[in-house]
């Protein structure tokens, strides 16, 4: 397995050359570069700049381990409105073409947003019928969409087996999970997701999380590795039982008041100890 | 007008069949005895051939293939239910084939497609409404944007039975005192209503019902069965 943390972690003020210098010596092998949600890389961005990311990511001893976006949670793929649609659409297809050009093989997409105007009913029907020529996009360029479980923001897809059977249902070999183990909250647990989808799993997500504290007014349920209540030899044995053995993407809130980058370096050798089993 | 027969076919989603209305008891619809009866859809431009509200309108009524024959002049000569989802506008050839349908005794649905539309193609709605079929609407709102907490979005239907269905965005609402009765209120807004047009029954929605025939709506699919058995 190898460690991968994203752009979006880098420290507002750093820039992104020195945040890769960063990522380098704290000991990771990739970055995560989120579209849209860092200055470096927006939809903007031309292919020539994009090769250029390329160039300076790989100058630092890096490869890019995917290509993420925030940008569905205003533009979501469920949207009522067929123009926000269409722009959500060109999202996934600007992600895939920018893996492309970056030497990837995976994108993370946010879905489907389930709202009080937009039921589930909507949302998971127009989710499935865009991803279904989304995939075919993704599978003619060898690029794997992985579908985020943001169970808790997105409200939809709460179980793993409902998320099996959405899967089931845009039934294309190009469109898995991108599985976030902080995510599931206190909905489930993490090692049953894994076990669950197995090969559909495009990359894996890495916080920690307070199951206990529950999701009211500002407190984040997110927190660093081992600090929460992720049962983390439960999630190593899972992956070990479905013979995962691609990218762990560390992907949580910047939350060292001071510092910041010392996060950068506690994260991978705490994901070190978790790929080694020394737990 | 020139219109060949493929843009004929093309525009008017070339989906005539009988209508074949489920007749589970759990709907307690029951069909209609005339064995000739037929249903149409028609669509304002290509890019809204496949969108959810025509889809939705079609898995419902579950159309069979086109049945019209190549001599057939007149195909809405027995129609009794006539669809326009999510309209725009209407080319004016469909416009003549709408109003003389009326004329003849088809309920007409003509459902607007105008609430996420931007001003320029509301207002281009909104003029062609007035022009071809005398309904007056006012700008898309959404009818909820003044109740704190929000409550349940639902339309509520009165006519041909009592449903409640989603509302679907932005409600391109009729204005007020023009004829007709109103069918349908999101809360206190009038968003639906049906007018006597010569023979036939014109029923306007501001709100689409599609969407939700598409997403598997019971009450929806209800509403429509009660409609098409009204006609």
């Amino acid at each position: 397995m190898k460690k991968s943390i994203g752009d979006n972690m880098i420290p507002k003020d750093w820039g992104f050359e020195r945040g890769l210098d960063l990522i380098k010596k704290a000991g990771f092998d990739g970055i995560e570069l989120w579209l849209g949600d860092v200055a470096w890389f927006q939809m903007a961005t031309t292919d020539a700049q994009v090769r250029e990311l390329r160039r300076k990511v790989e100058n630092a001893g890096l490869v890019v381990s995917n290509v993420s976006t925030g940008l569905h949670w205003a533009s979501p793929l469920s949207a009522r409105d067929p123009a926000v649609r269409a722009q959500a659409a060109r999202i996934v297809e600007r992600q895939i073409e920018t893996a492309t050009l970056l030497g990837t093989d995976a994108i993370l997409v946010v879905a489907g947003l389930v709202t009080d105007e937009v039921p589930y009913n909507e949302v998971y029907q127009r989710c499935v019928e865009a991803l279904k020529p989304l995939g075919e996009k993704a599978g003619r360029a060898g690029v794997k969409i992985g579908c985020e479980n943001c169970n808790s923001e997105q409200r939809f897809l709460l179980s793993p087996r409902e998320f099996w059977q959405f899967l089931n249902d845009v039934n294309h070999a190009a469109v898995g999970i991108h599985l976030d183990v902080g995510n599931i909250h206190d909905t489930g647990f993490a090692e049953q997701w894994i076990e669950i989808h197995g090969p559909r799993i495009t990359r894996i997500h890495l916080k920690d999380v307070l199951k206990h504290r529950g999701r009211s007014g500002d407190q984040s349920v997110y927190t660093n590795l081992f600090l929460g209540d992720n049962n983390w030899p439960a999630i190593r044995a899972a992956m070990t039982k479905v013979g995962y053995d691609g990218w762990l993407i560390a992907e949580m809130e910047a939350r060292y008041r001071y510092a910041p980058d010392q996060q950068f370096y506690d994260t991978a050798q705490a994901m070190d100890r978790l790929i080694s089993g020394r737990l | 007008m020139d219109l060949t027969r493929r843009e004929f076919l093309g525009y008017t989603a070339g989906a005539v069949g009988m209508l074949s209305l489920p007749q589970q008891q759990a709907l307690a619809v029951q069909p209609r005895s005339e064995p000739f009866q037929r249903w149409w859809t028609m669509y304002s431009d290509p890019s809204s051939y496949d969108c959810e509200s025509m889809r939705g309108y079609w898995s419902t009524l579950s159309p069979k293939p086109w049945s019209a024959s190549a001599g057939d002049r007149d195909p809405f000569a027995r129609l009794s239910l006539l669809i326009a989802p999510y309209v725009v506008s209407l080319l004016p050839y469909f416009v003549d084939c709408l109003t003389c349908a009326l004329q003849r005794g088809t309920t007409v649905v003509m459902e607007s497609g105008a609430g996420f539309a931007d001003h320029c193609t509301f207002r281009q709605h909104r003029r062609w409404l007035r022009e071809n079929l005398a309904i007056r609407v006012v700008s898309p709102r959404d009818p909820w944007a003044n109740h704190s907490p929000a409550g349940a979005r639902y339309l509520e239907f009165t006519w041909p039975r009592r449903v409640k269905i989603r509302d679907f965005g932005p409600v391109v609402a009729p204005a007020d005192q023009q004829p007709g009765d109103v069918i349908a209120w999101a809360g206190d807004l009038a968003v639906a209503f049906r007018r006597r047009v010569g023979k036939g029954t014109l029923i306007y929605l501001g709100s689409p019902v599609g969407p939700a025939l598409w997403a598997g709506d019971a009450d929806a699919r209800r509403w429509l069965y009660a409609v098409a058995d009204a006609a």
